[in-house]
């Protein structure tokens, strides 16, 4: 929801006249001199309350809730940024944020004017929630944790430990800046996660699943959706109490639809960000027009879609956010970018700034980041392959910037032989290089899945949530870390 | 009860302390059976550079308050960085009335009175020097770190940017029983991350020095040089084919897998269960070389602490002794839990006890094998032990360091990974909070080609 009166909001949440903000403005643009030119200033105004409610081992463990007032003052020039942020807003510490902010100029050269993105953009209407799901009453998510417990319980006798999560939150954002821009929008974000423990005869292995998104917490609540979180985090544990060790060496790989696509997040998506290809630290940094990849792969970060964990109205910057074509049928077409990148790599905005909080300056940082589906059924992937493993649940991921090189982990898999899925294998990490390992891609299907809202990314010490995405791929020649 | 007002003297005219005691009053009288409340408030400092410039500079007051009420055996947690008294008299309020909308947990309380410290050590925390450093000196420190870094190497053709930072916080934990501490640390850190490239080929080499005083610094040439010399031994890495081959963990990847393993040792598993540790106390889990030791006690340790987070004292403990479990580490809930007394739940200063060899002496005793300097990707699996990660290092042949590999993978299982340690090195140095010295491990599977 984008609040049609911010200025109302700052006076509301934090106090503060359009006036006292200005002056900070004001002095945190202004040098010892007058007002300096190419001084670019905002100010991120962030108020809200995140929940949680913990259910583990049949009992309601912890309930928590975390109230955040806050704001951070942030001077750009040219490529250096000053920083500084209070937990207390007021006028004057506000201030005195500004000044220390401010202190950057004093190291800014003379050939650091760079014209900063000024559009108006018009945010988009993304995550029109009701009912902030902080409001919901205890009981009804101490119920619902309840059921979810007891149904992955039912799933199978062999599941003895279960923990559930509901995390709420909803945080009211306004973005102020010296090109007299004002922009509001309340941000809501729910989530379920699950995990199992299953034991049979002294073997233990676990499941998890989860969910959610910036929707109504009755969405959360509808049985199809807790169901299902229920029945794979179950499921997941069962099947590897029969699993063997995975095997270690190259071999073809078939990734499931949904949250493999972490895969697209580590193997290309940070590498795009513009950041690190201003600097040329990045594996992708001198690749822009040549093929990165297999031409059945477009890759797409849109944070436009609604209800999604990983969309927002407008970045953490003002800009309203995109669909950012990266890779278009193999080739390299575009990074992700933040103001101050954009600005010094003279290339368009794509409403990709973003930061964790109040506490940190914005940096580029990836929405809902997918490849696109193509023409092949997950079976005729899967029937394709003659020896090789077919992943569909992942842990995580990570990737060096610099030479390209990624991981990710699959939590439990299956082998396939002579095109059939013969046996479950433990879980083992996946390794690859960013610019090559697309160009491998030898089958895309037809069932683009979007995952079920549950991913966290970090950098530089920053998480936000994400989404990522992916069809059933076929991959050959990856080099698998298993113990065999 | 016990009533242990207790602080040390650098601190006693801490402005937290009246906060903390006023918000265990308004808890009690607003219906807490039981309550606890930590507060810390900190000034942090970040000084980058980057090619010889100034790049950020960020300077910020933080401060935060966790408060838990527990009514009977429901409970309920808030926090909040507004620490004015009407908003805590709000926020006791709230919380009483989520914990009543709560369930019960029986588990659920404060650590009886009798394990809470009775004294709080001075441990040497703080260095008065780090606060006079001028913005200058800063800049000029991490400017000299990067500038080292370009300048040990031609083939040093980019870079990520040093910095310096500094950090000054102080913290109080008080609860009703009468439980109240508080102390101060400060911290200071150089760091720098090159770019080395070579044909086609980019490696990024990076390099931190941290500690409570200033003077413990390594100079910011040193933590440049090194850094540049972790991304020119990369260049030119190549994949290795799939083989079960030694490998030698460097210190700081030894100190990684030590946190692991002893996460698993951590009372929240232990009760659930869910770790490879379970049910293994007096049992041998790692081979003899394997001695384990906490402790939080040391003076200006960069894990140190004078007592926990629950108010539990801080002790020395070894965790493991020659690769005999000796305890897991217990928290008030998951010592109720496991109807046991509680240690505290959380390690100070963790490091293998060093052994007699160099690490020079450990590649020489590898005929071919990998020395690992990174590991990437999550790839640990406290349930079952299993151990995959993407990894990178050097390669070893006939005791040698050859060439950089990557791209590869080791994966085993942390039980079997901590029996075949045969080898633990003398180069222990305390850089951080988790720290070892070199370590080898016998076998394991290392993927590649």
């Amino acid at each position: 929801m984008i609040i049609e009166t911010a200025e109302n909001a700052m006076q509301k949440l934090f106090g503060l006249t359009a006036e006292q903000v200005q002056r900070v403005l004001d002095t945190a643009t202004r040098g010892e001199q007058g007002k300096k030119q190419g001084v670019f200033c905002d100010i991120y105004f962030q108020a809200g309350t995140a929940q949680g409610l913990t259910f583990d081992q049949g009992v309601l463990k912890n309930t928590s809730s975390s109230t955040t007032s806050g704001a951070g003052v942030r001077v750009v020039v040219g490529d250096k940024t000053g920083y500084s942020h209070t937990g207390h807003v007021n006028a004057t510490n506000l201030m005195q944020c500004a000044k220390v902010a401010r202190a950057i100029t004093e190291h800014a050269s003379g050939s650091a004017n760079v014209a900063l993105d000024a559009t108006n953009s018009v945010g988009h209407n993304l995550y029109p929630v009701l009912n902030s799901p902080v409001d919901i009453a205890l009981q009804e998510k101490i119920d619902l944790l309840r059921k979810i417990d007891k149904e992955v319980r039912l799933y199978d006798p062999r599941i003895q430990n279960v923990t559930v999560t509901i995390a709420c939150e909803s945080y009211t954002i306004i973005i102020v800046n010296s090109l007299e821009q004002i922009f509001a929008d309340v941000r809501p974000l729910v989530r379920i996660s699950v995990s199992c423990l299953a034991e049979e005869n002294g073997r233990k292995e676990t499941g998890s699943s989860g969910g959610g998104g910036r929707f109504e917490f009755s969405v959360l609540a509808e049985d199809k959706m807790w169901q299902e979180h229920a029945h794979i985090a179950a499921k997941m544990a069962i099947d590897l109490l029969a699993s063997t060790p995975a095997p270690a060496g190259v071999m073809d790989v078939v990734l499931g639809s949904g949250w493999p696509g972490v895969l697209i997040h580590e193997a290309v998506g940070h590498g795009l960000e513009g950041d690190f290809n201003r600097m040329g630290t990045s594996a992708f940094s001198s690749l822009m027009g040549e093929a990165v990849a297999s031409p059945l792969v477009t890759v797409i970060d849109d944070g436009t879609m609604a209800d999604r964990r990983g969309s927002l109205n407008f970045d953490d910057e003002g800009t309203a956010t995109g669909r950012t074509v990266l890779i278009e049928n193999g080739v390299l077409k575009n990074y992700l970018q933040d103001k101050k990148n954009a600005g010094l790599m003279k290339a368009g905005v794509t409403g990709n700034g973003r930061r964790q909080d109040y506490r940190y300056a914005p940096i580029p940082r990836m929405t809902n980041t997918f490849m696109a589906g193509g023409e092949s059924t997950p079976d005729e992937i899967i029937a394709s392959v003659k020896y090789g493993l077919y992943a569909a649940n992942f842990g995580g991921g990570q990737v060096d910037i610099t030479n390209g090189n990624f991981t990710f982990s699959a939590v439990g898999a299956y082998l396939i032989e002579n095109g059939k899925i013969t046996r479950t294998v433990k879980g083992a990490t996946l390794i690859g290089n960013g610019p090559k390992a697309l160009h491998n891609v030898t089958m895309v299907g037809n069932d683009l899945s979007l995952d079920r809202g549950i991913g966290t990314c970090g950098k530089a010490g920053q998480g936000v949530p994400v989404g990522v995405g992916m069809p059933t791929i076929r991959i050959n020649g990856v080099t698998v870390g298993g113990s065999q | 009860m016990a009533s242990s007002k207790i602080a040390s003297k650098s601190s006693a005219k801490n402005s937290l302390i009246p906060i903390a005691e006023f918000i265990i009053q308004e808890g009690k009288r607003l219906g807490a059976t039981e309550c606890d409340v930590r507060i810390s408030t900190s000034n942090s400092v970040d000084t980058g550079v980057r090619l010889g410039e100034v790049e950020t500079l960020e300077g910020a007051r933080s401060r935060g308050l966790q408060f838990e009420a527990y009514v009977g055996k429901k409970s309920a947690s808030t926090s909040t960085s507004d620490l004015r008294r009407p908003a805590l008299t709000e926020l006791v309020r709230n919380t009483i009335a989520m914990a009543n909308a709560s369930e019960e947990d029986p588990f659920a309380g404060l650590p009886e009175a009798k394990y809470l410290a009775k004294e709080i050590p001075d441990l040497g925390l703080t260095d008065g020097a780090i606060a006079k450093i001028s913005t200058e000196k800063k800049i000029q420190m991490a400017l000299a770190a990067e500038s080292a870094a370009r300048g040990f190497d031609k083939r040093i053709t980019n870079s990520r940017g040093a910095s310096f930072t500094d950090w000054s916080g102080t913290t109080v934990y008080a609860n009703s029983h009468g439980f109240i501490g508080t102390y101060s640390s400060t911290h200071c850190s150089i760091s720098a991350a090159v770019v080395a490239s070579q044909d086609d080929q980019m490696q990024v080499g990076g390099w931190s020095s941290g500690a409570l005083s200033f003077s413990k610094l390594e100079s910011p040439e040193e933590v440049g040089i090194t850094a540049a010399k972790r991304a020119l031994r990369m260049l030119g890495a190549k994949k290795v084919k799939s083989q079960v081959v030694p490998v030698v963990f460097d210190p700081l990847m030894a100190a990684q897998l030590l946190a692991q393993f002893v996460g698993a040792t951590a009372g929240s598993h232990v009760y659930r269960n869910s770790s490879f540790l379970a049910g293994k106390i007096d049992q041998m889990v790692a081979s003899k070389f394997v001695t384990i030791v906490d402790d939080p006690l040391m003076i200006g340790g960069l894990g140190s602490r004078p007592y926990d987070g629950e108010g539990l004292p801080a002790l020395r403990r070894t965790l493991v002794e020659n690769g005999k479990l000796n305890t897991y580490l217990l928290s008030s809930y998951s010592a109720r839990k496991l109807s046991t007394t509680p240690n505290s739940g959380s390690t100070g200063n963790l490091y293998f006890e060093p052994g007699s060899l160099s690490q020079q002496e450990i590649i020489a005793s590898v005929g071919t094998g990998l020395f690992l300097t990174s590991v990437s990707g999550p790839g640990f699996n406290v349930v079952t032990g299993d151990y995959s990660r993407g990894a990178s290092g050097l390669w070893i042949e006939n005791g040698e360091l050859t060439f950089p590999v990557e791209g590869i993978t080791i994966a085993g299982n942390m039980l079997e990974m901590f029996n075949n340690i045969d080898a633990i090195g003398n180069d222990l140095i305390f850089r951080s909070s988790t720290v070892s010295p070199t370590i080898k491990i016998a076998s394991m599977m290392v993927a590649g080609d």
